[in-house]
C-alpha cells in the first residue's frame, strides 16, 4: 500500500505538472481539492484519467469520481480494491 | 435611433430533418430526433444518442447537385450548404448580391469530422490522392469560403468560433453591420457536423448522458451531442418593405458579455447569464414582463442548468415566463444551437405555440421554477428569449419579437 | 460614418526579439530549414502559477502577450475582448486527435480538448481580468485579425463613452502542422535560408511562422499611438483589385502616395501571390520606404500582426528597422504606413494607419 501511495503521488504530480513538487510534499491524508493544492474540477478529470489509464478504472460520473479522489490514501484505498491492471 | 432589424428568411437542417417545416413539425409533435449514430463511425456508437442528421453526405451532396464519395466537401460544409439553399430561397440571388450582403458563419471544429478520419494518412509518407483535399479543410473558415463558391456568391464573410455560442454571436455581428451601413442584409448562422473528436472531447468532461437528457430536471446528468446548420436572413425593416419580403420577426435585442469565471464552468450564481440577459433587455427596451417564452440554453449539464435556472429566477423575480430547452429534440449542435434555436424561437412566435421540455420528472433543487413541459398552443406570444453559453465564458442572448 | 480608432499600446511575441526587449530585432534571428519560431519567454509573470502548469506552448504566448499589452496601455480591466486566429492551439488539437486515435477512443485528457477550443485564449484573457464585456474570437484563416480590428472599430463607434478593447492574435506552427502543409504546396523547395527568401520569388512556397500580437484600440485619441484611419479586406482577389484598393484608400483620406512615409508589403516568396506587391516597387517614387516582413516572422493566417507590431516600432521611434527596409525612401519621419498583406488561401487586406498628431 506504502509503495502505491509513493508512485501514485509521482503520478498525480506528473500528470497535473504540478512542477517542483516531489511526493514526500505530497501528505497521505491532506485534502487535494480546496486548500492544500488548489486543485480544481478539470485536474479531478485528469486523475480520473490517471486511474484509467494505469488501474484500469473507470468512473463514469464526475460528482462520484470527486469522493474518490478527496486524499491520496482515499485513492490508494480505491485503487486496491478496484484495480483491474 | 437605430434602425429595426428583421428576419426576412430561414434554412435549417437537424436531427429533425430538413426544412423549418419538419423542424416545427417535430416539435410540435414533441418527436426528439435522437438515435444512436448510423454514419458516424464511433466506437461509442452503442452508448451514447445523438442528434445526428438523418441523411449521409452522399444524400446531403446529392440534394446541392454535387458529386457523390470523396468530393472534397466536409460533413460540415455540406450540413450548411443544405440549409443555405433553404435560407437563399427568401430573396432573388442577384438583388442579394448586387445590393451587398454579409455571409457571418460559425463553427467549432471545421471539418474535423472529414479530417480525424484522414489524419493518420495526412501523417504518413505516402498521403493518397484522395486526402490531399481535405488538407485545407481542418479550420472553422473552410464552410465559410465553401458555401459562398458553391452558390456563386462573393459577400463580406467572417467565421466566429465561440464554441457554443458561436451562432448566436453570428446573428449579433451580422445586425450590427447592418446597422452601421456596412452592408444591406447578412445571412448569419452556423454549422457543426458530429465527430469522434468533439464526442470524446465532451465525454472526458463526463458531462455526456448515455440516457436521453433532461435538462432542468434534478436527475440530469449530461448532455446529448447533435449537429446542424442554420441560417437567418437579416435585414432593415425598410428594406424588406421595400423588396416587399414577408417580415418573419423582429430582431429586437441582443447582448454578449463573459462570465471571467472559469474556463469551461459557469459561475454557480449565473451571474453571467442573469447580466445577459438583463442586456438584451435593455437594447430591446423591454421589461421581464414583456417576455413570453425563454429558449433556454439548457444542456442538461449539473452546472449550466443550475446557472442559469439561478439566473432566469432572479431575473424575472417571481413572474418566469414559460421557458424550455429544445435540445433534448435536436441534441447540443454546438456552434449551430445558437441559430438553430433561434428558429425555434421565431417558429414558436410565428405559430404561436411554447415548444415543451422533454425528459422532466423531477424538481430541480436548486431552484422553484419549472420548465414547460406541455406544448401551449396559442399562446400569445410577443417576445421570445433565447440563451446560448459557451466555454471560455461566452454568453449570448437574443430576443426576437412578433413582426 | 464609422469613425477611425486609435491603438494606444501594442506587443508581440514572434520568431524575432520582439518581446520584453529595449532592442527590438537585435539580433535578427534567422533560419535555414523553412521553419521561423517564436521566441521563447518568461511566462510565468503574465499567468496564475495555478493555471500556467496545464497550458500548451500557445495558450502561455497568447495570454502573455495580451498581458504584456494591457501592461504597457495602463489598462487593467479592457471594456471587452477580441481575438483572432486561424488555425487556434493546433498543438491541443494534435495531442487530443493523436490521442484519440492511438487509444481507440478511451481514457482521453479533457485539458488538451478544453484548450484546442479556438476562443479559449479569450477566455483566459477575460479571467484574468475579470473582463465581463463583449469578447469575441474570429477564426476566419488571413482577415481573422482584421475582423477582429473592425469588430472593435464597430463598437468603438457605437458608444460615445471613452471606451478600450484588447485585440490581438495568435497562430503556431508545429512540426506536424508543417508536414502536413508541404503536402500541398505551402511550402518553398529547396528549402531557402529566411533571410533570402525574395531571392526565390520566382518559385511557389514561402516559409512557416508564427506569433501573437496584441493592441490596446481605443477611440481615446489622447495618449495614442496611431490611428487605423482605414482597412479594407479582399478574398479572391486580383492584383488589380488590390491596387484599385491602395488608390482608393489614398484617395478618400486625401493622401498622395508620396506622402506614404512606409509601406509594410506582406510578400511571402510564393511566386503565386507576390505579384500584388510589385506595383508598390514600381509605383512608389523615392519618397517611400518600402518594406517587407515575412522573412522575419515566415507565412502564417494573422501575420498581418507582426507588421502591426512593426509599424508601431516605426511610429515610436520615428525609424523604419533597417532589417526590413527593402526600397529606402528619403521621407525624414513616420506619418503614413501602408500595410498590404496577403494568406495563401487567397485574401489580402490593406491598412492605413496615420500616426496620431
Amino acid at each position: 500500500m506504502e509503495d502505491l501511495k509513493v508512485t501514485l503521488k509521482q503520478q498525480i504530480i506528473e500528470s497535473l505538472n504540478l512542477q517542483g513538487m516531489k511526493p514526500e510534499d505530497i501528505d497521505d491524508n491532506a485534502p487535494l481539492f480546496g486548500e492544500g493544492l488548489g486543485l480544481d474540477s478539470i485536474d479531478s478529470l485528469e486523475m480520473m484519467v490517471l486511474l484509467e489509464r494505469n488501474y484500469g478504472i473507470k468512473i463514469e460520473d464526475a460528482r462520484e469520481g470527486r469522493k474518490v479522489l478527496q486524499s491520496v490514501a482515499s485513492m490508494a484505498e480505491y485503487i486496491q480494491q478496484h484495480r483491474k491492471i | 435611433m437605430a434602425e429595426r432589424i428583421v428576419v426576412t428568411s430561414l434554412g435549417i437542417l437537424s436531427a429533425l430533418g430538413n426544412g423549418i417545416a419538419a423542424n416545427l413539425q417535430a416539435l410540435q409533435q414533441q418527436r426528439p430526433g435522437l438515435r444512436y449514430p448510423q454514419l458516424l463511425q464511433t466506437i461509442h456508437a452503442g452508448e451514447f444518442l445523438l442528434g445526428e442528421v438523418p441523411y449521409s453526405n452522399d444524400e446531403l451532396s446529392a440534394m446541392l447537385g454535387l458529386p457523390t464519395g470523396n468530393n472534397g466537401y466536409t460533413r460540415t460544409t455540406l450540413l450548411a450548404m443544405v440549409a443555405m439553399q433553404e435560407v437563399l430561397k427568401g430573396i432573388d440571388k442577384k438583388e442579394l448580391q448586387d445590393e451587398g450582403f454579409a455571409f457571418i458563419n460559425a463553427n467549432t471544429v471545421g471539418g474535423m469530422c472529414s479530417v480525424e478520419d484522414m489524419y493518420e494518412d495526412f501523417l504518413s509518407d505516402n498521403t493518397a490522392e484522395n486526402a490531399l483535399k481535405y488538407i485545407d479543410t481542418l479550420d472553422c473558415a473552410e464552410s465559410t469560403q465553401n458555401v459562398t463558391k458553391h452558390f456563386g456568391l462573393k459577400p463580406f464573410t467572417a467565421t466566429i468560433s465561440t464554441a457554443c455560442s458561436s451562432s448566436g454571436n453570428a446573428i449579433i455581428l451580422g445586425a450590427r453591420l447592418i446597422q452601421h451601413g456596412i452592408i444591406k442584409r447578412a445571412i448569419c448562422g452556423g454549422c457543426d457536423a458530429l465527430s469522434r473528436f468533439t464526442l470524446n472531447g465532451f465525454h472526458s468532461l463526463k458531462n455526456v448522458d448515455k440516457q436521453p437528457a433532461r435538462p432542468f430536471d434534478n436527475t440530469r446528468f449530461g448532455l446529448n451531442l447533435g449537429e446542424g446548420a442554420g441560417y437567418v436572413l437579416l435585414e432593415t425593416e425598410k428594406s424588406a418593405k421595400e423588396r416587399g419580403a414577408e417580415i418573419i420577426a423582429v430582431l429586437s435585442g441582443y447582448a454578449n458579455t463573459n462570465d471571467a469565471y472559469h474556463p469551461t464552468a459557469p459561475n454557480p450564481n449565473g451571474d453571467g447569464a442573469y447580466n445577459t440577459m438583463q442586456l438584451a433587455l435593455q437594447k430591446a427596451q423591454l421589461q421581464t414582463t414583456d417576455i413570453n417564452y425563454i429558449n433556454a440554453h439548457g444542456t442538461a449539464t449539473t452546472a449550466n442548468d443550475a446557472a442559469e435556472g439561478k439566473a432566469i429566477e432572479r431575473l424575472f423575480n417571481g413572474h418566469t415566463p414559460h421557458f424550455s430547452s429544445t435540445k433534448p429534440y435536436t441534441g447540443h449542435t454546438l456552434a449551430a444551437a445558437g441559430v438553430i434555436e433561434a428558429i425555434f424561437s421565431i417558429g414558436a412566435l410565428q405559430q404561436q405555440m411554447i415548444w415543451p421540455s422533454l425528459n422532466h420528472t423531477t424538481q430541480m433543487e436548486e431552484v422553484s421554477i419549472t420548465p414547460t413541459t406541455q406544448l401551449i398552443e396559442d399562446a400569445g406570444i410577443n417576445h421570445v428569449l433565447s440563451n446560448s453559453f459557451g466555454f471560455g465564458g461566452n454568453n449570448v442572448s437574443l430576443i426576437f419579437s412578433r413582426a | 460614418m464609422i469613425q477611425p480608432v486609435y491603438i494606444s499600446a501594442a506587443s508581440a511575441i514572434s520568431p524575432q526579439h520582439s518581446f520584453g526587449t529595449d532592442a527590438p530585432l537585435q539580433p535578427v534571428m534567422s533560419s535555414d530549414n523553412g521553419k521561423l519560431y517564436v521566441q521563447d519567454a518568461d511566462y510565468s509573470q503574465f499567468i496564475n502559477p495555478v493555471a500556467i502548469r496545464r497550458m500548451s506552448r500557445m495558450l502561455k504566448i497568447g495570454i502573455s502577450t495580451g498581458m504584456d499589452c494591457l501592461r504597457q496601455s495602463g489598462i487593467e480591466k479592457p471594456d471587452g475582448i477580441i481575438t483572432g486566429t486561424g488555425r487556434g492551439s493546433m498543438r491541443d488539437m494534435e495531442i487530443f486527435l493523436g490521442d484519440m486515435l492511438r487509444l481507440k477512443e478511451e481514457a482521453l485528457n479533457p485539458t488538451y480538448f478544453i484548450q484546442s477550443t479556438y476562443n479559449s485564449i479569450n477566455g483566459w484573457l477575460a479571467l484574468q481580468t475579470k473582463c465581463t464585456g463583449y469578447n469575441q474570437t474570429y477564426v476566419h484563416r488571413g482577415h481573422s485579425l482584421e475582423m477582429a480590428l473592425l469588430d472593435a472599430q464597430l463598437l468603438l463607434n457605437e458608444t460615445t463613452d471613452k471606451q478600450h478593447y484588447l485585440v490581438g492574435s495568435f497562430d503556431e506552427m508545429t512540426d506536424e502542422y508543417f508536414g502536413v502543409k508541404s503536402k500541398i504546396g505551402y511550402w518553398k523547395q529547396p528549402t531557402p535560408h529566411s533571410l533570402h527568401l525574395y531571392k526565390h520569388s520566382d518559385t511557389p512556397g514561402s516559409i512557416g511562422g508564427e506569433g501573437s500580437a496584441f493592441f490596446m484600440v481605443t477611440n481615446e485619441k489622447e495618449n495614442a499611438l496611431f490611428s487605423i484611419a482605414a482597412m479594407q479586406m479582399l478574398q479572391d482577389y486580383t492584383p488589380a483589385e488590390v491596387d484599385a484598393t491602395i488608390a482608393r484608400i489614398l484617395e478618400e483620406n486625401k493622401i498622395l502616395l508620396r506622402d506614404v512615409d512606409v509601406i509594410l508589403c506582406g510578400m511571402s516568396g510564393d511566386s503565386r501571390f507576390d505579384g500584388i506587391y510589385k506595383p508598390l516597387f514600381n509605383n512608389t517614387t523615392v519618397h517611400t520606404t518600402v518594406c517587407a516582413f515575412k522573412h522575419l516572422c515566415g507565412e502564417y493566417d494573422t501575420s498581418t500582426g507582426f507588421a502591426m507590431w512593426l509599424a508601431t516600432q516605426a511610429f515610436k521611434t520615428q525609424q523604419v528597422p533597417e532589417a526590413i527596409i527593402q526600397k529606402k525612401g528619403i521621407n525624414p519621419s513616420v506619418k503614413t504606413v501602408l500595410i498590404v498583406n496577403h494568406y495563401i488561401l487567397n485574401s489580402a487586406s490593406v491598412m492605413l494607419l496615420r500616426a496620431n498628431s
